[in-house]
């Protein structure tokens, strides 16, 4: 029952956020929501069914496309479909594109359906500057959306809310499908493919299926895109949609439904937040990543909902551990931090042209500090704290023992 | 002629370049069952960093140094970061080279820019070689050629002929059987990790200057050496050798190819007709060198699952 | 002949030079409990691989209810009426003790591609999941996760999954391996109890089992069928004692 409270209130969030809001945030909000639904469908094949994809961007971009091309028609008058209905175009074509794609990728397991995946996703980026008909060569393509009764989609907020319409239905048709008795088989998928073939299932086309309502998914989010930007460009195809997706939806937990979402949103939402302070901002999530790979395993919805059944056992030591390795947890990050943003001032171009001109490290400005490059202190003061951070985490976990509850909360459950 | 000639031997030199890097992927990926995201950043650490120490210094200091400090840095990762996910699944392992993958590019960015940087051969490799049918041939690309020549007869050497190459041999074949004969597995996965990155960031080192040194380097490098790891067969060398050759053959020839379906058509008297639809029919195949190594991994994948030196076919 | 259930004629299999079935012929009659011995290397995990078609033979024939199934995909020989256990368990570990059976369950039905049921509106498959969960009795471990079961409960569970699809058929890779003398003698009479009317294909190291559990028993050496009889007359067999039974206490 606290779930569906829950849910409600973050739907009535969602909906009253443009009234008090200002049009960038919405427009955040919106690309927000969008990474976060294509998170959601791609974990349905990744953490779901267990078949790590590294060439999503493909079905996302597919279900971009399709959705442009719609438009156009829509705009010439080829097609009618009601402005808000578009992105289920995108749908369509990812789940063409899945299914397709998908017949290759899963005729491989592991690893290898992993490796399949990139190589399809390259392939389709390498081809398609030079179809220009389709993909709109280096310019890409754009459009116009139409008004549809008293949605002119003039404004952000219009599109906003029809973007908030399709990816709460989705991820509604998502839980949805996890409640099915093919989605039970999906997870069987993950857990021991040889079972599910022993078991009278062809495994190769259960996979297609699987494959091709995560590209769906991935479609009407790429579409949703498109409908939001008017615009698209074959960049979309290259890897670095693939790789967000994947760091979105581990840094926020493949294993929790609302996992990939909070990343998603997070990510999505810090994103535009600190782009215009900080150029690393890509760094520091592959760092986040990295980390939490290597000593969280299943990402921050687990990591909450521990913390929360932690309080509901009155678990207090391990509460206790938590709250200890806060700070000196956060030491370490603000040294990092520090460091990166140090070293990336100085590399800079126009500070490297100053040293060139005026053969002098002039002070950078840093948190409205003015730190000296030659002065021993600058580079001293945050490798110490990383060096105090680190040996008291270390210091921490080692005085609380081998307790179990503690060690879980750092190492956490990797066989889960 | 001319044609066949030079583009056979530029194929060559970008195969056993493409060996050099594809091996190391196909050892570790043999002994510790680990698809190795990052091998392709060695390969580009491995060119930044000789870019920068022959800035400093000299190419050939270059060649020599930049590879070890690669090598270090792989054998960092191994020890103290895809240890500690052992025995989590081979996932884990996955997502979390994927994500070192992803932090090195950003750092290459952060020290080098996100730009293309001026990697050239030295002057003393600069001129041509050979003159073939009027057409200089590059001595820099005779000396990658012989840079990756004498290192696959080392390594030849290494898995033939020493006791170390046995047992790395063996456990690629029985990755239990080595530690129940009382081998340390670990020191040997630490050191096929380290020689496998040396190896990448050598051939990051000469590669660097033949091809481009830029940041999205190692993603392309990535997607060629899976290519060749699929293409060749689990964990044979062999089989990478042959697919890196055959994938560099590939490339070269069809750079030169201004053939497209259209044209095949013509032959059949609907040449007017394909060129009309377009699309993917009037594509030329020189434009399509790009994809052609992902197209032919389909290919293998449809035929031959397990590789052409795969023996689980 | 015709009342075999499985028929194996003249089958083969190699791995590159070296042939590890060597032309076996066996028959499994309709409704018999009939176990497959021999010593370590023999070959019995690769027949039952070949039967189920984890392998394809070299050559030979395989029949199940007089059709030829060599060669066939596994999922399709399942569902001609055939499933098994593997020696090392194969269950869903993160999925509950419920669930693993549904999905059991589930294609027992032909449920294969149920994209539009809700899984908890799907009473009749709830309903025989319930029943196998009864059968393998694990009732009480119902919502534990199976890979947090103990042992021999994940055992009985992977049993449950070979007889939840609903075959007629059923084969058992060493299901007491690494059992205590409890352990095993609770397996033995679960494993009675469900296999009630339906034919058992089973590779046991363990004699006492296999003499108590199996009306017939087939003994394989070195890729062959050298003996196959009653029990008694397994026992006295005497190829049978110097292959061997010589190595087990009588």
């Amino acid at each position: 029952m606290m779930r569906i409270g829950l849910l409600a209130s973050i739907v009535a969030l969602l909906l009253g956020a443009p009234l008090v809001l200002s049009g960038h945030v919405v427009g955040v909000l919106t690309t927000a929501l969008i990474a976060v639904l294509f998170a959601m469908a791609f974990n349905l094949l990744s953490g779901r069914a267990g078949m790590l994809s590294f060439g999503h961007a493909a079905y996302f971009a597919i279900g971009g496309f399709a959705v442009i091309h719609a438009m156009q028609a829509v705009e010439k008058g080829l097609l009618w479909l009601p402005t808000p209905l578009l992105p289920l175009v995108g749908g369509v074509a990812g789940l063409i594109g899945g299914l397709c794609a998908g017949y290759f990728a899963t005729l491989r397991s592991g690893v290898y359906f992993s490796m399949v995946t990139l190589a399809l996703a390259e392939l389709l980026h390498a081809i398609a500057p030079n179809l220009g008909s389709i993909f709109g060569g280096e310019v890409g393509l754009t459009t116009m959306r139409m008004p549809w009764t008293s949605f002119d989609y003039g404004n952000e907020v219009h599109v906003y809310y029809t973007v908030v319409a399709w990816v709460v239905l989705c991820i509604g048709l998502l839980y949805a499908y996890n409640q099915t008795l093919f989605g039970r088989l999906t997870v069987g998928v993950r857990e021991a493919e040889r079972r599910v073939s022993f078991l009278g299932y062809n495994l190769h086309h259960t996979k297609i299926i699987v494959f091709g309502v995560s590209a769906m998914f991935s479609g009407i989010a790429g579409g949703l895109l498109a409908f939001t930007t008017e615009s698209i460009n074959y960049s979309i195809l290259g890897m670095g949609m693939s790789a967000s997706v994947v760091l979105h939806t581990f840094v926020g937990g493949s294993g929790v439904f609302f996992g990939p979402a909070v990343g998603a949103f997070v990510f999505a939402l810090f994103g535009s937040l600190v782009s215009d302070m900080t150029k690393n901002w890509l760094l520091y999530q592959g760092i986040l990543f990295v980390g939490i790979m290597m000593f969280m395993g299943d990402g921050l919805a687990m990591l909450w909902l521990r913390i929360v059944n932690e309080f509901k056992e009155r678990n207090w030591s391990a509460l206790k551990l938590r709250a200890l390795l806060l700070p000196p947890g956060l030491l370490v990050a603000a040294g990092v931090v520090t460091l990166l943003e140090l070293t990336s001032r100085i590399l800079d171009q126009q500070y490297a042209a100053i040293v060139s001109r005026t053969k002098a490290w002039p002070p950078v400005s840093l948190y409205g500090f003015n730190w000296n490059p030659t002065a021993l202190a600058t580079w001293l003061v945050p490798i110490l704290a990383i060096g105090a951070g680190a040996g008291l985490v270390f210091l921490a976990i080692s005085r609380a023992g081998r307790e179990a509850a503690p060690r879980a909360a750092l190492a956490g459950e990797h066989a889960r | 002629m001319e044609f066949i000639v030079i583009s056979a031997l530029n194929g060559l030199v970008y195969g056993l370049l493409l060996f050099m890097v594809s091996a190391g992927l196909t050892l570790i990926f043999g002994m510790m069952g680990i698809v190795n995201f990052a091998h392709a950043s060695f390969y580009m650490l491995g060119a930044y960093l000789s870019f920068t120490i022959a800035r400093i210094s000299n190419f050939w200091l270059a060649l020599l140094i930049a590879p070890l400090i690669v090598m270090a840095a792989g054998m960092f990762i191994e020890r103290f970061m895809l240890r500690r996910v052992h025995g989590f699944g081979h996932s884990q392992q996955l997502l979390l080279t994927f994500g070192i993958a992803f932090v090195f590019e950003e750092l290459v960015k952060l020290f080098w820019g996100n730009f293309p940087v001026a990697y050239r051969p030295p002057p003393l490799l600069s001129g041509p070689a050979f003159s073939l049918f009027g057409t200089n041939f590059p001595s820099y690309r005779v000396f990658v050629a012989a840079v990756a020549i004498v290192l696959l007869g080392l390594l030849y050497l290494l898995l033939q002929k020493t006791r170390i190459g046995i047992i790395v041999r063996a456990s690629v074949q029985r990755p239990g059987m080595v530690s129940a004969l009382g081998h340390n597995v670990p020191l040997v996965f630490l050191g096929v990790f380290g020689v496998g990155a040396w190896m990448a960031g050598l051939a990051g080192a000469v590669g660097g200057a033949l091809l481009t040194t830029s940041p999205t380097m190692s993603g392309e490098m990535s997607v060629i050496a899976f290519v060749v790891v699929v293409v060749g067969g689990l964990g044979s060398l062999l089989g990478a050798f042959i697919a890196s050759l055959l994938i560099g053959l590939l490339t070269s020839f069809s750079v030169g190819f201004q053939v497209s379906l259209a044209d095949v058509a013509q032959l059949f008297g609907y040449g007017e007709q394909a060129r009309q639809i377009g699309g993917l029919l009037t594509l030329e195949i020189s434009s399509m060198s790009a994809s052609l190594p992902a197209l032919l991994m389909l290919v293998v994948l449809l035929t031959r699952p397990a590789g052409l030196m795969g023996d689980r076919n | 002949m015709t009342k075999d259930i499985i028929q194996l004629t003249d089958l083969r299999k190699r791995f590159g030079e070296s042939e590890i079935i060597r032309g076996v012929d066996l028959g499994v009659k309709r409704g018999e409990r009939h176990a497959l011995i021999g010593p370590n290397g023999a070959g019995k995990s690769t027949l039952f691989h070949l039967i189920s078609g984890l392998y394809k033979p070299s050559s030979g024939d395989i029949r199940l209810n007089g059709d030829s199934i060599a060669g066939l995909a596994p999922h399709l020989i399942t569902r001609r009426g055939l499933s098994r256990s593997f020696q090392i368990t194969t269950i869903f570990p993160r999925l509950s003790v419920y669930e693993n059976l549904r999905i059991a369950a589930m294609a027992r039905h032909g449920r294969r591609y149920a994209l539009f049921s809700l899984a908890s509106k799907a009473t009749v498959i709830n309903r025989d999941t319930d029943e196998l969960l009864e059968l393998v009795r694990l009732t009480q471990a119902r919502d534990k996760f199976a890979g947090d079961l103990t042992y021999s409960e994940q055992r009985a569970l992977e049993i449950g999954m070979a007889i939840g699809p609903g075959a007629d058929v059923i084969l058992l890779d060493e299901p007491m391996a690494g059992m205590s003398r409890e352990e095993t003698h609770y397996m033995l009479n679960l494993i009675r109890d469900i296999t009630q009317g339906k034919t058992l294909l089973v590779v046991e190291h363990d004699m006492e089992v296999v003499f108590s559990l199996c009306d017939r028993i087939s003994v394989l050496v070195y890729g062959e069928v050298i003996a196959s009889g009653t029990p008694e007359e397994i026992r006295s067999n005497g190829r049978v004692q110097e292959a061997y039974l010589g190595e087990v206490p009588a």
